[in-house]
C-alpha cells in the first residue's frame, strides 16, 4: 500500500494519501486532541452536469436536478436506510449537492469505523423503485417551493440567467416541479454508473481517526471498478450577459441585488492561484476596510450585509457583489466605476497587503474545525490540487496579479439582479 | 480544563484553554432586562462594535482587523430567557501562525477591551452621525425579519405565545423606540451595562488566559457595579388555544406550533425534556421526521425546538397551505404516540447518542456559545453534565415530560389565494 504524506509545518498538519486500485482518491488529515471525526465522500456530480456521454460517445441531455434527486435517494436501501443504521452509531449524517459535486458525510466521536463502512456501503448500494421516487418527488417539491421564496436565492439565480445563456449554473440546483417529475429509477441507476465510481470520487476524513485504520476500510469495502472520470462537456460561452438587468418582487422590506460581471474564459478552468488573487483583490477594492465600501454606507446605499465573492468552476467564472440597496442601479454604477477606476490606477498597494493578510489568516482559520477542512480537502481533489495548495498559492500572489485579476472586470460584462417589494 | 474566576461582582470569567486549536476566542456577554432600555442597549452594542477612542472610524478598526490576519469581531443581541443579552466577540489566529514576530492574541484582547472601555465617545455623548447610521441599520435589520419567512413565522409565533410577558417583545425594542433614541441616551446605556448587567467574559483556545484576566479586572476596578437580578417568568399551562394567521404571496406556508413545556425554571427536568424533544422533532429518527417527512411526504422539514431558558417547545414546518390541518392533526398524533410509550426503546438509544454526539464539541466557537449561553446561571453545567444528564434518561421520563406538553398558540403563514398551485 503506498501512501504519501504531505506536510505543512508551519499549520503542523499532516495529510495521509492513498490511491486505491479503483480510482478512489482518499485523503486523512488526523487531529491530535479531537474526540470527533468527520468524514466525507464525495462524487464530481453536480447540477451543472445535466448532460452525460452516452456509450455512442455523444453527450446525451438529462432533466434538470437529477444529481440533488440523487442525492436524497441513496439514504433509502432495501432494508434500514442510512439514517437508521447511523442511528445505532450515533453518528449524524448528512448530505449536500452543489454546482459541481455531491457530498455524502457524517460526523461522530464514537464508533467512527463503523460510521465510516455505513457511509462507504450505503453510496455503493443505490436502491431505487417507483414507490421511493414518487414519495421524493413530494419532499423535493416542498424544498423547491421553500427556495423559490427565498430572496437570497432567487437574486443569485435571476442573476445567473442574466449572465448565462447555455451554461447550466444557469439552473436551479433541485431542478423544478416539471423536471423532477420527469425522473425515474431506471434513470436514477443509469446515471448511478455514470457518476457514482471510484475513478470519479474522493473521500476525506479529518479528526479522531488513525490513516491506516481508515485505508484497511477502504480497501475491504470500496468494490474494484474499471470506470473512469466522468467527463464534462465544455462550451465556451461569451462575455457578454444576456440581460443586463432583472427583476423581480416578492414579499420583502427593502431591495435587494446582486451585481454580477461575467468573465470569459478559454480554458474551462481559473487556476487555484487566479482565483485567490480575485479573492485578494475583491476584499482590497470592496472589503469592509475600502473607501468603496465606506462611500456606499455613507451615502445610504447599502448595509453592513454588503459582500462580494469570485463565483467560478467548470466553464464559469464571475464575480458578484450585493446586499440591501435603497437605490440597486446607482450603487451598481458607483461600483463599477470603482472598479474602472482601479483598472486605471491600480490597487491601492497598502489595502493589497491587507487583504493578503486576512486571507492567509482566514485560510489558517479553516483547518480549526474538522468539518471545514474536509470538504476543502475535497474540493481541491476536484480541481486537481494538492492538500495545502491554497496556503502555498496564497502566499505566492503579488500585487501585479491582482492586478491582473480585476481586470477581468468589465462594465461591459455586467448584469444586475434586483428583488424588490410587491408594491 | 475549564477555569472560572470571578473578576468583579457578577463578572465572571469562564476559560477553556485548548492549543488544539488554530485561534483564540473571547466573548463578553452582557445580560439586562427586557425594559424600556432594551432600543438604546441595542444601538449601544453596535456602536461599540463600530469604533473606539483608538479606531475612531469604522473602516480604520476594519482595516486593524484586516491587518490581525483577518480576526473576526462579532457583536450581537439575544433573548436568553427573560434577558436582553449583548455580546461582543473577537476571534483571532494563535500567535504561532503569525508571519511576523507578532501577538494576535494580546493585541485582539486588548482591541476588544478597548471597544467596551473606551468608546468613541465626547461629552457623555457618542457620535451623532455614527447613532444615525446605526439606526438606520438596525431599523432595516428588524424591517428585513419578513425576508426570511421561516424565521420570521418563528418569531411571531413566540410574539403571540409570550404577548402577555416580557418574552414576547422584539430582541432590539421596537422600531419607535429605536427612534427616539438620543447619543445621551445610548451613552447612559454604556454606563448602565457596565454597572448593572450581569457579565461573562468566556475565552476559548489558544489566548493566555492570565493576561486577558489582567486586561479586564484592572477595566473592571474603575466601575462601580451595581447587578441586577434577572428573572424569567415560567408559564406551565398553554391555557386556551389561540390561532393566528398571516397572509403572504409566497409559493410555501409555514406552520408554527408553540408549546409550553411545564418547566418553572431553566433546569427544571432538563434532561428528560430535552430527550423527549429529540425523539419528537430533532432528530432523522424522530417522530416527526419519520412520519411527517418520510411517511406522508408532506413537507421537507417538520422539527420541533426547545427553548429552555423560556420553557416552550416550538413545531415548525413549511408546507402547503391547504395542508395545515393534516400536518397539526399527525403533529398531535404523534404527541400522543410519545406521551402513550409508543417509542421504539432503540430510539431513546439512539437519542441519547445523538445528544452525546450534539455536545461534544469540536469547533471553539461551539464551545464558547455553551458556555456563553450560560452567562446568567449561577451555577455552570459543562457538556460533559448535560451527557451524563442524558444517559440517566428512562422511557417513562420521556413519556412523562412529553404529557407536559401543553398547546398554547398556532401561528400559520399562508399563501395568499391563486398562488398555491396545488
Amino acid at each position: 500500500m503506498k501512501i504519501e504524506v504531505i506536510t505543512n509545518e508551519k499549520l503542523g498538519e499532516k495529510v495521509y494519501v492513498y490511491k486505491h486500485s479503483s480510482g478512489l482518491e482518499v485523503r486523512v488529515l488526523p487531529k491530535e486532541g479531537y474526540d470527533s471525526a468527520y468524514a466525507v465522500f464525495g462524487t464530481k456530480y453536480g447540477s451543472i452536469d445535466t448532460s452525460v456521454k452516452n456509450a455512442d460517445g455523444e453527450f446525451e441531455t438529462i432533466p434538470e436536478g437529477t444529481a440533488h434527486f440523487l442525492e436524497h435517494k441513496l439514504f433509502e436501501s432495501e432494508d434500514l436506510n442510512a439514517f437508521e443504521r447511523f442511528a445505532a452509531t450515533g453518528a449524524s449524517a448528512n448530505a449536500y449537492t452543489s454546482f459541481e459535486k455531491t457530498a455524502y458525510l457524517f460526523k461522530g466521536s464514537e464508533n467512527i469505523e463503523s460510521s465510516l463502512e455505513i457511509l462507504l456501503d450505503f453510496v455503493q448500494n443505490p436502491y431505487f423503485t417507483a414507490r421511493t421516487v414518487e414519495k421524493e418527488q413530494g419532499i423535493i417539491g416542498q424544498e423547491i417551493r421553500m427556495y423559490q421564496d427565498s430572496p437570497d436565492w432567487q437574486v443569485m439565480f435571476n442573476l445567473l440567467r442574466a449572465l448565462y445563456e447555455k451554461h447550466p449554473v444557469r439552473i436551479d440546483i433541485a431542478g423544478t416541479q416539471e423536471s423532477i417529475a420527469r425522473i425515474d429509477a431506471d434513470l436514477l441507476y443509469r446515471l448511478y454508473e455514470t457518476f457514482y465510481n471510484p475513478a470519479n470520487m474522493v473521500l476525506c476524513v479529518v479528526g479522531a481517526v488513525k490513516p491506516q485504520r481508515v485505508f484497511d476500510i477502504v480497501e475491504k469495502n470500496i468494490k474494484n471498478s474499471s470506470g473512469n472520470p466522468a467527463e464534462r462537456n465544455f462550451e465556451k460561452e461569451s462575455g457578454a450577459p444576456v440581460q443586463n438587468y432583472v427583476e423581480e418582487a416578492l414579499p420583502v422590506a427593502h431591495r435587494q441585488f446582486m451585481l454580477g460581471f461575467k468573465e470569459e474564459l478559454e480554458t474551462p478552468l481559473l487556476t487555484l492561484e487566479e482565483e485567490i488573487a480575485s479573492q485578494i483583490m475583491l476584499d482590497a477594492v470592496a472589503g469592509k476596510a475600502s473607501p468603496l465600501f465606506k462611500k456606499l454606507l455613507d451615502e445610504e446605499l447599502i448595509d453592513m450585509s454588503f459582500g462580494s465573492e469570485l463565483f467560478n468552476g467548470f466553464g464559469f467564472s464571475c464575480v458578484m457583489l450585493g446586499g440591501s440597496s435603497a437605490d440597486p442601479k446607482k450603487t451598481a454604477k458607483i461600483i463599477a466605476d470603482e472598479f474602472e477606476r482601479v483598472n486605471k490606477e491600480g490597487i491601492n498597494p497598502e489595502a493589497f497587503e491587507r487583504s493578503k493578510r486576512k486571507l492567509y489568516g482566514r485560510y489558517v482559520m479553516m483547518y480549526n474545525d474538522i468539518d471545514d477542512t474536509a470538504n476543502l480537502l475535497m474540493n481541491l481533489y476536484f480541481n486537481g490540487y494538492a492538500p495545502f495548495a491554497e496556503l502555498e498559492a496564497c502566499k505566492g500572489i503579488t500585487h501585479e496579479k491582482a492586478q491582473n485579476r480585476a481586470s477581468k472586470i468589465l462594465s461591459s460584462n455586467a448584469a444586475l439582479s434586483v428583488i424588490k417589494p410587491i408594491s | 480544563m475549564l477555569q472560572v474566576k470571578m473578576l468583579a461582582e457578577k463578572v465572571r470569567l469562564v476559560a477553556v484553554p485548548a492549543d488544539k486549536f488554530k485561534t483564540g476566542c473571547i466573548s463578553v456577554s452582557m445580560a439586562l432586562p427586557m425594559d424600556e432600555k432594551m432600543a438604546a442597549n441595542s444601538l449601544l452594542i453596535y456602536l461599540l462594535k463600530r469604533s473606539c477612542k483608538r479606531y475612531p472610524d469604522f473602516s480604520l478598526l476594519a482595516g486593524k482587523l484586516d491587518e490581525l490576519y483577518g480576526a473576526v469581531l462579532g457583536a450581537s443581541v439575544a433573548k436568553n430567557g427573560e434577558s436582553q443579552t449583548l455580546t461582543l466577540s473577537i476571534t483571532s489566529l494563535a500567535d504561532k501562525f503569525a508571519l511576523t514576530d507578532e501577538s494576535i492574541a494580546s493585541e485582539s484582547a486588548q482591541l476588544l477591551a478597548d471597544l467596551l472601555f473606551e468608546p468613541n465617545c465626547e461629552n457623555g455623548m457618542f457620535n451623532a452621525e455614527a447613532l444615525a447610521m446605526e439606526k438606520r441599520l438596525l431599523i432595516q435589520r428588524i424591517e428585513e425579519e419578513m425576508d426570511d419567512k421561516r424565521t420570521y413565522a418563528f418569531k411571531k409565533c413566540v410574539s403571540f405565545m409570550c404577548k402577555d410577558e416580557p418574552y414576547g417583545k422584539s430582541k432590539y425594542g421596537t422600531v419607535e423606540e429605536i427612534e427616539a433614541v438620543t447619543e445621551k441616551d445610548v451613552y447612559e446605556a454604556w454606563q448602565n451595562m457596565l454597572s448593572t448587567a450581569v457579565i461573562q467574559i468566556t475565552v476559548v483556545g489558544s489566548a493566555d488566559v492570565n493576561r486577558i484576566c489582567e486586561a479586564f479586572e484592572c477595566r473592571f476596578r474603575s466601575v462601580e457595579r451595581n447587578p441586577v437580578q434577572i428573572e424569567t417568568v415560567f408559564v406551565q399551562d398553554g391555557g386556551e388555544l389561540q390561532r393566528y394567521e398571516e397572509k403572504f404571496n409566497v409559493n410555501q406556508g409555514k406552520l408554527v406550533i408553540g408549546f409550553r413545556a411545564g418547566m418553572d425554571h431553566r433546569r427544571d427536568n432538563l434532561f428528560a425534556i430535552t430527550v423527549m424533544n429529540d425523539i419528537f422533532g430533532m432528530g432523522t429518527y424522530s417522530k416527526l421526521f419519520t412520519n411527517v417527512r418520510e411517511k406522508l411526504s408532506l413537507a421537507y422539514y417538520c422539527w420541533s425546538r426547545l427553548v429552555p431558558g423560556k420553557g416552550i417547545v416550538l413545531v415548525e414546518s413549511g408546507i402547503d397551505t391547504d395542508k395545515e390541518k393534516a400536518v397539526t392533526d399527525e403533529v398531535m398524533f404523534q404527541l400522543s404516540e410519545l406521551i402513550n410509550g409508543k417509542t421504539d426503546p432503540e430510539v431513546l438509544e439512539s437519542s441519547k447518542r445523538a445528544l452525546k454526539e450534539k455536545y461534544t464539541f469540536t469547533s471553539p466557537e461551539g464551545i464558547q456559545n455553551w458556555y456563553a449561553s450560560q452567562v446568567t446561571c449561577d451555577d455552570i453545567l459543562t457538556p460533559e453534565d448535560m451527557i451524563n444528564g442524558f444517559e440517566g434518561v428512562t422511557m417513562e421520563q420521556v413519556c412523562t415530560a412529553a404529557s407536559k406538553l401543553s398547546l398554547d398558540t398556532v401561528f400559520m403563514l399562508s399563501a395568499e389565494e391563486g398562488n398555491d398551485e396545488n
